[in-house]
């Protein structure tokens, strides 16, 4: 009887510790279910963080440098430069750049601005030069015989990346006399010439090397980029 | 009964050239206009030309970039405000002008509150009534492109939304 009794107390012993070591590892696990979710939503929440400030970071910076610019745009118009003139300024430009920061600067490249500004400056003597020859080459054949007159459309692929440097080689081709862009699409160009001369001009492809080597685009192997890289090398020395 | 638009005015234009230059400019658009209506009372200009730039240039993002876009600039809900706040400021100063004991809109009768004397008093009232005048054409001007580009039914968005 007490044997039988025995063995029931330690049957019912063992049952309970089984128990207790099950509820132990549930109890273990969800802990360790919630530590590693707790983990996840940490990490998630500072990898949100960082993104935001990565993204708060570029708008700022955009925000600030269209600022500058209308800024800039703002006192060249006005006339008045007193302290109520010039906080109604400050005020418009916040309103402007708030509600359309992200139109002047919309797909920023890497590449240095103010390489871009520098080469786009020294292109535009180039361009006016460029303006002036074929002026003369227009009104040579206003007033000479008709047949050099030969208008075509000629269609060339062009090289160039961005948005920017192919509405840039449009209008330039657009401002030299005697050619005109009709249309670009997909990087396919379609100009209007009105001489053989001139076509010939354009598809030697010398204003797109140009235009490619200000904004930094294609393979612009160029002289003036040695020029450029020359005062690096001399300190390398 | 549904009725088919003729001219989709809720698509983005595909030209590179007048998209990016329309980008370029529509910042310097609207920096002139506030100047216009900012300088309104030494130079010719005002509010009403002000306004009518600064919708343009409203107009000229939704030509450019979809009436979606612009949209998202200038909400129809944020256009009744402005519309509406514009008002309120031009007679809220006339208002405040027959409070202070002067006639509806006699911006000299503001000095009491501004502190300043009279002729400045009446050029501030006059910026005053620009700003809303300005706020007010820029307003309409948008919310007639609206209602004209689409013909006067709900725009892309509240149509998925009540669909």
């Amino acid at each position: 009887m007490e044997v039988t009794i025995l063995v029931q107390a330690t049957y019912k012993s063992f049952q309970m510790l089984d128990e207790a070591r099950d509820k132990a590892t549930q109890i273990l696990d969800t802990a360790a279910r919630l530590t590693s979710e707790t983990q996840a939503l940490h990490r998630k929440r500072i990898e949100a963080i960082f993104t935001g400030a990565k993204q708060t970071k570029v708008q700022l910076s955009r925000f600030i440098a269209t600022f500058i610019i209308l800024f800039g745009f703002w006192l060249f118009m006005s006339g008045h430069y007193d302290v109520f003139h010039i906080s109604i300024g400050v005020l418009c430009c916040a309103v402007v750049s708030h509600v359309s920061h992200n139109l002047l600067f919309a797909n920023p490249r890497a590449g240095d601005m103010r390489v871009i500004v520098k080469r786009f400056i020294t292109y535009i003597p180039w361009l006016l030069y460029q303006i002036v020859l074929s002026n003369f080459h227009v009104a040579y054949l206003a007033l000479g015989p008709k047949r050099l007159l030969d208008p075509k459309i000629i269609k060339f692929k062009s090289k160039l990346e961005s948005d920017i440097s192919m509405v840039t080689l449009a209008n330039s081709i657009t401002l030299t006399p005697g050619t005109i862009t009709v249309d670009v699409k997909d990087g396919i160009y379609y100009v209007h010439a009105v001489s053989k001369k001139v076509a010939e001009d354009l598809m030697t492809g010398e204003m797109e090397d140009r235009i490619a080597h200000i904004f930094m685009e294609a393979d612009h192997v160029y002289v003036q980029d040695v020029f450029d890289m020359a005062p690096i090398f001399v300190e390398l020395k | 009964m549904t009725i088919k638009r003729t001219v989709n005015m809720t698509k983005q234009s595909d030209d590179v050239i007048v998209k990016t230059l329309s980008r370029l400019l529509i910042p310097f658009m609207q920096i002139y206009a506030l100047y216009v209506i900012a300088h309104g009372h030494y130079s010719p200009g005002g509010g009403f030309q002000g306004g009518v730039i600064l919708g343009a240039s409203l107009i000229l993002l939704a030509i450019t970039y979809g009436l979606d876009n612009a949209l998202r600039m200038m909400s129809e809900r944020l256009n009744t405000i402005l519309c509406s706040l514009g008002v309120f400021i031009y007679a809220g100063i006339g208002l405040l002008c027959i409070m202070l004991g002067g006639n509806y809109l006699d911006y000299g009768a503001l000095d009491k509150i501004l502190h300043v004397d009279i002729a400045h008093a009446r050029s501030l009232g006059i910026l005053g009534i620009e700003t809303g005048v300005g706020i007010a054409v820029m307003a309409v001007m948008a919310s007639i492109f609206l209602d004209i580009s689409t013909g006067g039914l709900p725009s892309t968005k509240e149509r998925d939304q009540s669909d």
